[in-house]
């Protein structure tokens, strides 16, 4: 009935375990960067699209719609491909780094805007009228509360980011899919590789959700 | 009536098992009437794509040849060789004709033919790169397919050399690997001397030549099936046995090598 005549051979992958932990680092490594600096040039780009000067808009609304609108693959492709093609070299790993940054600032602006939407005028007004500067106002009042609200959602596209990295493989990078591929090729056992593999992203998830659970009560302490 | 009842019971559970899944998988393969063999097609000229885009070369001649022989019915599948092996244990291709060579190290995963081709691992550089010999490879971007022998062997000989390996990168596919090179994301690449022959034939690479050959290492390839399957590999064995005894190797090896001298697919010293 079922044509399985394969027999696993699990201590293949135990053997080479450690390699395939420290590849694990490098993925949380390149999600964990391209979360942090996409969810600053993210605010930028928020502020940017909603703002009333085109100077501004014209950018942020184009980054905006092709991050959004096209596969992430394909800008990891155009990273290292594309602009290999125009003489450009970046190593895998910047290719992958910089698409994923690109991909994450064009879907947290979004997020971003639904947060700033819910925020009052007013109380911009208000916080100028009692002398701070714009930077201030944002940086103390307004933030913290699109912070608050965009939490969770962020935690999706950082899972989303984890699992995004693993494309990296098709440009050569050596995250945890990739040196899973590389590893397999070598003992040609890729089930049990890749299964191995799979429970690998899933922990990793899991810990980064309860990383973000712990870290928003220290961060919302106070809060319902 | 009832004798009746008992004979058309018996004929079918004969007929049944006549069509069960107790044969091997050759007998699957004759009583399906279907064989799906996996070739390799960005590799000429064992496997290409002709000008109408239809899966041509070597080794998909010797699938057409196999699926004669069996009188079965021919799906090719394309693969890259990366999946070669993942798709035969997997149960996506019933057999691989996709130059594969006879390591130990596959050899756990997989049945291996009798050699049926075998090559010269070779390095393909741009013109005036300097790279004369193997040993102008240290230091330099070097690529390759990812799990093939080029890519073990370079680095087997890499480690030898005490290079380090960092100067070092595979590539998904053999395709990726000529992109590579174009683009200049890699100062060399390792493939087999047949394929280096066979690019330098389009305008693409004018700039590339030939460099020199990986020391020491002669690429038997066989025909791959599952490593249990004891029926099909004494069936690929006879098969190519016979493709060499009536002339059709010859008559192949014209068709996609022209003038050059029929490879000998023997080691001497030891059978086969």
């Amino acid at each position: 009935m079922f044509d399985i005549d394969y027999t696993f051979h699990w201590i293949t992958v135990w053997n080479v375990f450690p390699e395939m932990l420290s590849a694990a680092l490098v993925t949380l490594e390149v999600a964990i960067t391209s979360m942090i600096v996409g969810l600053i040039i993210a605010i930028f780009l928020a502020l940017g699209k909603d703002s009333k000067n085109e100077l501004f808009r014209t950018p942020a609304v184009v980054w905006i719609e092709i991050a959004r609108n096209t596969p992430a693959l394909f800008q990891i492709y155009m990273a290292y491909f594309g602009l290999g093609a125009f003489g450009i070299h970046l190593s895998p790993y910047i290719a992958v780094l910089a698409a994923l940054i690109f991909n994450n600032a064009g879907y947290l602006a979004e997020t971003l805007r639904g947060g700033f939407a819910a925020i009052p005028r007013t109380q911009m007004s208000a916080s100028r009228s009692l002398g701070m500067t714009v930077f201030q106002t944002y940086r103390h009042i307004i933030l913290p509360q699109v912070l608050r609200i965009v939490y969770h959602p962020m935690t999706n596209q950082m899972i989303w980011s984890i699992l995004m990295t693993s494309l990296g493989t098709l440009v050569g990078m050596l995250e945890l899919t990739g040196k899973t591929d590389q590893l397999q090729s070598l003992s040609f056992r890729t089930f049990e590789f890749y299964m191995v593999a799979a429970m690998m992203y899933f922990v990793i998830a899991k810990l980064v959700l309860l990383g973000s659970k712990l870290l928003s009560r220290r961060l919302f302490r106070g809060d319902a | 009536m009832k004798l009746m009842k008992k004979l058309a019971f018996m004929a079918v559970a004969i007929l049944a098992l006549g069509t069960s899944a107790s044969g091997d998988k050759l007998d699957k393969i004759i009583s399906k009437g279907k064989i799906r063999c996996g070739v390799v097609l960005d590799f000429p000229p064992m496997g290409y794509r002709d000008a109408k885009n239809k899966p041509a070369g070597f080794d998909v001649e010797y699938c057409k040849d196999l699926s004669k022989a069996l009188g079965v019915e021919l799906e090719l599948k394309s693969m890259s060789f990366a999946q070669r092996l993942p798709a035969l244990n997997a149960g996506k291709v019933d057999v691989v004709i996709g130059s594969t060579s006879d390591t130990l190290a596959r050899a756990k995963s997989a049945g291996f033919s009798i050699p049926y081709f075998v090559f010269k691992l070779q390095v393909m550089v741009k013109k005036d790169a300097g790279i004369n010999s193997f040993a102008d490879l240290k230091g330099k971007k070097v690529t390759a397919a990812l799990s093939t022998t080029p890519e073990t062997e370079f680095l087997k000989n890499a480690k030898d050399m005490g290079w380090d390996s960092s100067n070092y990168f595979s590539s998904k596919s053999e395709s990726d690997t000529h992109l590579a090179l174009l683009q200049g994301k890699a100062d060399a690449i390792i493939t087999t001397d047949t394929t280096i022959v066979e690019l330098l034939k389009s305008d693409k690479y004018k700039d590339y030549v030939a460099g020199p050959f990986v020391p020491n290492y002669d690429d038997f390839v066989s025909i791959i099936v599952k490593r249990t399957e004891y029926g099909m590999i004494n069936y690929m064995n006879l098969f190519i046995h016979q493709q060499v005894r009536t002339g059709r190797y010859e008559e192949l090896n014209k068709m996609f090598y022209g003038n050059s001298p029929v490879r000998k697919l023997t080691v001497d010293g030891i059978y086969y």
